[in-house]
């Protein structure tokens, strides 16, 4: 029973962004807004890069149901009509959280996600704290 | 255009992506692609083909190109070969081609204007319908979806407006366009048959949708409004005179999407006006309905099961097409008064970007075959009549 507490806080998604967006907060509805690729700028202007771990990954699956009340096939299925209508971009998918980690700190503009274990000291992240829906409005 | 010069065309297309996408190696430029290749039989309609026979015409190929510009203004592009038998002139289309331009950004709400050609993004699968690992099954419903009208039923030239925002109850999106579609020959055949001689012109498309997800609901709701004129200039030898067309639609939606399953219908009633046309002082009005409910189990990651029931009236106050064959004089059966669908289909992903689908189709009627106004009833001369696909799909 006392491993509970112990996977449940490995499997949360911690947000990431690069330094360059200059930001330390977001709501839950801006965060679905740039994971759908609707919100494509930061307030300081600079072009949002959206970084995604692949769809059979649980770390992105408990992301994506727990932070963006969506389940991981309808994202892919938006991602789909977006990039074949012409109406936005998909994010970039990399291999493992070691990679978004990197990817994250060279991008600027660059969002992501980790586990909230992972170690970002020294990296070059800044951790966003999520904000509950409706706390913005 | 024949087929080897329209796969010319794309391969051309291509090389052409790929020596650029190499040149621009940059952030801004991204492309993606599709291939697939099928086929399908349908024995007792010309559904597909006019001998019935196992037919391989169920390929398509597409690429596309965004270039983000600068963070407000972006330039998408897609192009795609399309053989699809009887069902839609074959060969190579610019999908879209426009600007899109954000004019306003909020924290929960942002407006875009897309100018040039864009996609119809106002049915649930109308922005997607030839992209087949996006869309449900190969053939979509043909109450909606009619694939003798998907030429003009998949975009316009003209400008679009598209708002979307996530508020205190739930995510909203409106979109606007207005615009028209440019009508090759061979579509006017498809529409109208071999006997028109002439040119069909649409004159305008103006649309309008609204879609609603109410907050931590798995439910999503939607309204489109379609309003459409069309002219036919006839030719000096043509079985058809100089006349025009007026159709509206509405078309409600639904959507919900659960883990493990998902439910979708869309509902339509159609208004079409045709005005001489078929000859000097001709004047007819129809009201048709039509819905289908569908519904998707994903048994596991790689395996989806699809059935789906689809309903579609040509004259609601006809719904047995008896009338359509008294007023024909008993050339065109009542049968082509409607035409009501079960399809049965399965999806399995081979690989990362790898599927295969398959589907059966039982149909009852033929009123959603084309050509749409003069009914070819030598061919479609059975009530019942069944239709089966398989399709190998790969995108990137």
């Amino acid at each position: 029973m006392l491993l509970w507490p112990a996977q449940a806080m490995a499997s949360d998604a911690q947000i990431i962004v690069n330094a360059d967006a200059q930001v330390e907060s977001l709501s839950q509805a801006q965060l679905r807004r740039i994971f759908t690729m609707r919100q494509r700028q930061w307030p300081n202007g600079l072009l949002i890069k959206v970084f995604v771990l692949p769809n059979q990954n649980a770390l992105h699956q408990h992301f994506s149901k727990s932070q963006l009340n969506m389940f991981p096939y309808q994202l892919e299925r938006l991602w789909n009509k977006l990039v074949y209508s012409g109406l936005s971009e998909r994010p970039v998918e990399v291999y493992d959280e070691q990679q978004m980690l990197q990817l994250v700190a060279q991008t600027p503009g660059a969002i992501g996600y980790i586990s909230v274990t992972e170690n970002t000291s020294g990296v070059g992240v800044i951790k966003l704290a999520i904000s509950e829906e409706g706390d913005d409005e | 255009m024949n087929k080897r010069k329209g796969i010319g065309n794309v391969v051309s297309l291509w090389l052409g992506l790929t020596l650029a996408s190499t040149v621009w190696a940059d952030n801004d430029i991204a492309w993606h692609g599709f291939l697939s290749q099928g086929m399908m039989q349908a024995s007792d309609s010309n559904f597909v083909n006019d001998s019935g026979d196992v037919s391989f015409k169920l390929t398509e190929v597409g690429v596309n190109l965004s270039y983000q510009i600068s963070p407000t203004l972006r330039l998408a592009s897609q192009a795609v070969y399309l053989n699809g038998g009887n069902r839609y002139p074959e060969g190579v289309r610019l999908d879209y081609l426009f600007l899109d331009w954000n004019l306003y950004s909020a924290e929960t709400w942002q407006v875009n204007l897309n100018l040039g050609r864009f996609k119809n993004y106002h049915w649930l699968y109308s922005s997607t319908r030839d992209i087949p690992h996006t869309r449900p099954s190969i053939i979509l419903p043909q109450s909606l979806y009619y694939d003798a009208f998907r030429d003009f039923a998949k975009g316009n030239d003209g400008a679009a407006l598209l708002a979307q925002g996530d508020g205190t109850f739930g995510s909203w999106e409106f979109n606007w366009s207005y615009g028209d579609t440019p009508i090759e020959r061979d579509l006017t055949t498809t529409l109208l048959g071999d006997m028109a001689g002439g040119r069909l012109e649409q004159i305008f498309d103006h649309q309008m949708s609204f879609y609603f997800q109410p907050r931590d609901s798995f439910s999503q709701f939607g309204v489109a409004f379609v309003n459409s004129d069309f002219k036919y200039l006839s030719s000096e030898q043509d079985a058809f005179v100089d006349g025009r067309a007026n159709t509206r639609r509405v078309i409600f939606n639904y959507k919900y999407s659960a883990e493990f399953w998902d439910l979708s219908a869309e509902a339509i009633h159609e208004n079409v006006i045709y005005q001489n046309m078929l000859f000097p002082g001709y004047y007819q009005e129809l009201h048709s309905q039509g819905v289908y409910f569908q519904g998707r189990w994903f048994a596991n990651s790689d395996l989806t099961f699809l059935a789906r029931l689809d309903l579609f009236d040509l004259n609601k106050n006809d719904r047995s097409g008896e009338w359509l064959e008294e007023q024909s004089g008993g050339l065109i059966p009542h049968y082509f008064g409607y035409s009501d669908t079960l399809t049965l289909g399965v999806t399995y992903r081979l690989a990362d970007n790898w599927s295969v689908q398959a589907e059966v189709h039982r149909f009852k009627g033929t009123g959603r075959l084309s050509p749409a106004v003069l009914p070819d009833t030598q061919i479609n001369d059975r009530e019942y009549w069944n239709l089966w696909a398989v399709q190998l799909m790969y995108w990137f």
